[in-house]
């Protein structure tokens, strides 16, 4: 019996605190808290991944990534698949996926824009879609059903399992150390790569390595909150998080801090329609929206204060 | 001893830049101005002098060895152009990011480090904006700290991209007596520069390019009329014109 | 197997593949202005930034209007252009008033109007999953289920679009290429550009009927980036853009029915899509002047004649009859350079010395214009005299009063006659 069942946006946090300190027993977790688990895990690897990606103005590639990625677990699938094979979750298969995705993405991308003379908008756009169509296809040719779903981009957080979380956690976990091992490498080439370059960093490696965890992260969270949810929070946290700071360790810590707080008021928030106004809604799409809106009302409280500055 | 040594250096860049055939040294504790019309390939030069563009033929030696080896002892310093003002760091991070070569792949910064940094940025006179956003400063400011991290670098050779564009009187003048004090302290520079007539004043070697070299040599020597015409006049047309078609008959794959 | 005319015919393969069609050439014209703009990536955003207005329009013809499949895609379709409209006016204020980067303004308009839309069609799912899966067709397009009056719908689409190209034409030649300057002479490109993404929107809300909301981008672009290395002149990137707009859709369509032959159907956007990237691949990879192969084969070629002419060359110098490849050996008797026994022809010696005077030409060019030193512009002036053509050889001659000899002090081979032969 789910502990949550029926409660209002505040009796939700009230049982979260009661089995959080103990009052209530804690012997399995319920699903909105495996949500809760998988969503903050999500918030974190994907602000911490977005803020570069931002300052590397490489967010449309991300988002290239987020639909190639299909091709990617298709591809790995295929390798992969025996009658037997589980489907759901193996990480081994979601590891190569986003190998195959990261790569061939990235490659294509760069062959288009290199070898073949394309500019760049249209050489990102060109092979994502390719890609994507092809994905469908193959799907389409080895189920005989060329009916995706929307599950694809929208997760299903209802079917996630404890299994999930630990996907996502130790996804998390490989982000910030890769992150933070090398800090001072990925501010250097996101700042300025040609310099960094001459400085003997190796702007390449760093470069792909952004894009399999990027490729990781969206293929680990996909199951649980499709891809739409991880591309708002690679751009939407930070934009909030720049209106307030100029620097980058507090523009990250507020971006995951937002983060974190869109994906806990999201999850309330969904079981509160539930609860009250017996609606089923999409709880993805209820913490981009709320993204969105923290990000409005952002923008109005520093719009006026900003007014005066000369922008230079 | 020459601290630059470059062989036969051909380049084919882009659409218009073009280097062909290009030869020179460069003797050790000079102030090196490169000049040239636009598109004479300036700073395409650096750039292949860095190996941040693939030449298609030609031999370059920093201190008789190719540039991987010494790497520590060779500076950049960009133009400011290339840079994104908007990036959410303060001037101390920018000019502490020149310390990163010494640094090594995986430690932290110590105390060496900061205390290198804020010298710099005391002797570019920086020290009071030193937690400022970068992009809430003056382009003399910037250009300041872009060479407070090539100071803090503390390289042998330093190649600088216009550093004298866009910035004020003061600054030009703090700008002047730091190379100076470099020069002094054995270091040799080599400066892209667009402004003809600061020429005498601020170097003491030239290197005169137009696609393809001019003339290289002590200001004295090469600072004359005929060069300056060679380099500046008209006369390279018909060069350029066969620059475009062998670049359309022979590359263009990458 | 179904015979071709069929598509034309048959009252289901018809709608589909007309529509399509003409979907296709609407979004071909307008994704030339998109691809020269630079904004390839724009089509993504607002295809994704119409989803709310679809889910909208669903959700309200079902609640407003009894049953009507044309009603409910008028009002699918007029959703969907308002959001999409919305996304547009969104992306310009993050972009110019608050300063975000572009591509960052891109991605987080199309998530969070996504979002949105995904989150209105959540509510939808429970009360109404008919017209759930009814909006949902819009993520990945679904060609086959169209009607005549789609195909109507695009065709008066097409028109205008069209007609607003050939009335304006020179203006968009102008504005798209510098807005700026055209300010200046007089014509309004603010009002012309805001007609024009009107029309860049509309094209992206009717197409993703056909390929859907995630492929849209590419259908977009495909055919302009195809047909761009064929030329340089607008009106035939329009033309040709076009073109390849149709066949796409038309081969798409054929494709999805012919290749599984009646098993199963391939889903008609995705073939449609990859039709288009079939003809950007091969146009980018074989155009005549800027195809990566002919660059290929055209590098190959010269040092091919490089080679020969150089060989050509130390017959002249009457050095040792050096056994050449019999590749250019061939080439040499070839062009009646030698003789059957290996010997210079008269034709040959002229030839030659062509050559030599150019490189000489070169050499007292680069001594006396650009003050190059006498003993390093041999290795310059081998490179350039391969350079031929008869422009640069007069005008060197003019430059340099026509010399006779050259900095070492050679003789420079004289002119030939204007007719005479080579």
């Amino acid at each position: 019996m789910n502990p949550y069942w029926g409660q209002d946006f505040f009796g939700f946090f009230s049982v979260l605190f009661r089995r959080l300190t103990g009052q209530l027993p804690l012997d399995h977790l319920a699903s909105d808290e495996v949500q809760l688990l998988v969503l903050m895990g999500v918030a974190l690897s994907t602000v911490l991944l977005g803020t570069f990606l931002s300052l590397k103005k490489m967010t449309m590639m991300a988002n290239s990534l987020s639909h190639t990625t299909l091709l990617g677990i298709v591809i790995s699938y295929i390798i992969f698949f025996t009658p037997e094979t589980d489907l759901s979750v193996n990480t081994g298969i979601l590891f190569l996926a986003a190998l195959i995705s990261a790569l061939l993405t990235t490659v294509l991308t760069e062959l288009a824009r290199d070898l073949l003379k394309l500019q760049e908008d249209a050489a990102i756009g060109l092979v994502f879609t390719t890609l994507f169509a092809l994905g469908i296809i193959l799907v389409t040719v080895f189920t005989r059903n060329s009916h995706i779903g929307v599950e694809v981009i929208t997760g299903n957080v209802d079917a996630l399992h404890p299994e999930d979380i630990r996907l996502v956690w130790v996804t998390a976990l490989i982000n910030f150390a890769l992150i933070g091992l090398f800090f001072r490498q990925w501010v250097m080439t996101a700042f300025d790569e040609k310099l960094s370059f001459s400085l003997g960093v190796p702007t390449r490696a760093l470069h792909y390595l952004l894009m399999f965890l990027t490729a990781l992260t969206l293929i680990a969270a996909f199951r649980a909150v499709g891809v739409l949810l991880v591309l708002s929070f690679l751009v939407g946290p930070t934009l909030i998080a720049r209106q307030w700071t100029h620097r980058l360790t507090t523009l990250l810590l507020l971006g995951m801090g937002f983060g974190l707080f869109a994906s806990i008021f999201g999850v309330a928030l969904s079981r509160h329609f539930l609860s009250v106004y017996h609606m089923p809604l999409s709880t993805g799409g209820l913490v981009v929206t709320l993204i969105s809106i923290i990000y409005l009302v952002s923008t109005v409280l520093t719009f006026r204060s900003s007014r005066g500055l000369i922008r230079s | 001893m020459n601290i630059l040594e470059v062989e036969q250096l051909t380049v084919n860049y882009e659409k218009t830049s073009v280097l062909w055939d290009v030869n020179f040294a460069i003797p050790e504790k000079k102030i090196v101005g490169i000049l040239g019309p636009n598109g004479a390939g300036k700073s395409t030069l650096l750039k292949a002098l860095l190996g941040l563009v693939k030449p298609l033929s030609g031999h370059i030696t920093f201190f008789g060895k190719p540039l991987a080896q010494v790497r520590k002892r060779v500076g950049y310093v960009p133009q400011r152009s290339s840079v994104d003002w908007d990036f959410p760091i303060t001037a101390f991070d920018l000019v502490m990011m020149g310390r990163y070569g010494k640094m090594g792949l995986l430690k932290w910064a110590s105390k060496e480090d900061r205390e290198a940094t804020r010298m710099a940025l005391e002797q570019v006179e920086m020290l009071p904006f030193a937690d400022r956003q970068i992009g809430q400063l003056s382009g003399g400011q910037q250009q300041r700290l872009f060479i407070a991290r090539a100071l803090v670098q503390d390289a042998d050779v330093y190649l600088l991209d216009e550093p004298f564009a866009g910035i004020d009187m003061a600054t030009e003048k703090t700008l002047l007596d730091l190379f100076h004090a470099l020069r002094e302290k054995g270091k040799t520079l080599l400066i892209v520069h667009h402004n003809l007539a600061s020429t005498e004043t601020y170097f003491d070697w030239l290197i005169l390019l137009n696609t393809c070299l001019i003339a290289t040599g002590p200001v004295s020597e090469v600072f004359n009329q005929q060069n300056i015409w060679r380099t500046y006049g008209r006369s390279s047309i018909l060069l350029d014109e066969a620059a475009i078609k062998a670049k359309n008959k022979t590359s263009g794959l990458l | 197997m179904t015979p071709l005319i069929d598509f034309f015919t048959d009252p289901i393969l018809r709608p589909s593949t007309v529509g399509c069609m003409l979907m296709c050439f609407a979004s071909a014209l307008v994704g030339v202005v998109v691809f020269l703009r630079k904004r390839s990536l724009i089509g993504e955003t607002l295809s994704h930034a119409s989803f709310p207005g679809v889910v909208i329009g669903v959700f309200l013809s079902a609640l407003l209007i009894p049953y009507s499949d044309e009603l409910v895609a008028l009002a699918i379709l007029c959703g969907a252009f308002l959001f999409a409209f919305l996304g547009l006016i969104v992306l310009n204020f993050l972009e110019n008033r608050l300063q975000v980067k572009a591509d960052s303004a891109l991605c987080f308009v199309l998530a969070s109007f996504f979002g949105l839309g995904i989150l209105i069609a959540s509510r939808l799912q429970q009360s109404y999953p008919l017209w759930y899966k009814q909006a949902l067709i819009f993520l990945y397009g679904q060609a086959a289920t169209m009607t005549n009056m789609h195909v109507i719908i695009y065709a008066c689409f097409s028109f205008v679009i069209l007609g607003f190209i050939l009335y304006f034409y020179r203006y968009l030649e102008a504005v798209n290429f510098d807005p700026s300057f055209s300010e200046t002479l007089g014509i309004r490109s603010k009002r012309l550009d805001d007609m024009m993404f009107l029309l860049i929107v509309l094209a992206i809300v009717v197409g993703i009927r056909s390929v859907g909301v995630v492929l849209m981008a590419g259908m977009l672009i495909g055919p302009a980036v195809a047909a761009r290395p064929l030329t340089h002149q607008l009106s035939h990137h329009f033309a040709l853009a076009g073109a390849f707009g149709v066949a796409s859709g038309f081969l798409g369509n054929y494709l999805s029915v012919v290749i599984p032959q009646g098993a199963y159907s391939l889903p008609t956007g995705p073939m449609i899509l990859l039709v288009s990237s079939a003809f950007c691949f091969l146009s980018l990879l074989l155009a005549p002047r800027s195809g990566l192969i002919t660059r290929y084969l055209r590098m190959r070629r010269f040092s091919f004649q490089c080679a020969v002419e150089n060989a050509l060359k130390s017959l002249w110098k009457g050095e040792e009859k050096a056994s050449f490849p019999p590749l250019i050996r061939w080439q040499l008797k070839r062009r009646k350079w030698i003789d059957p026994q290996g010997h210079l022809t008269g034709h040959g010696k002229a030839a030659a010395e062509k050559i030599i005077r150019l490189h000489r030409l070169w050499e007292v060019y680069l001594v006396d214009y650009m003050g190059q030193k006498v003993e390093k512009v041999h290795r310059t002036a081998e490179e350039l005299e391969h350079l031929m053509s008869p422009d640069l050889e007069r005008e060197l001659t003019e430059l340099l009063h026509n010399p006779q000899h050259d900095p070492h002090h050679q003789p420079i081979p004289p002119p030939l006659p204007p007719l005479g032969p080579t």
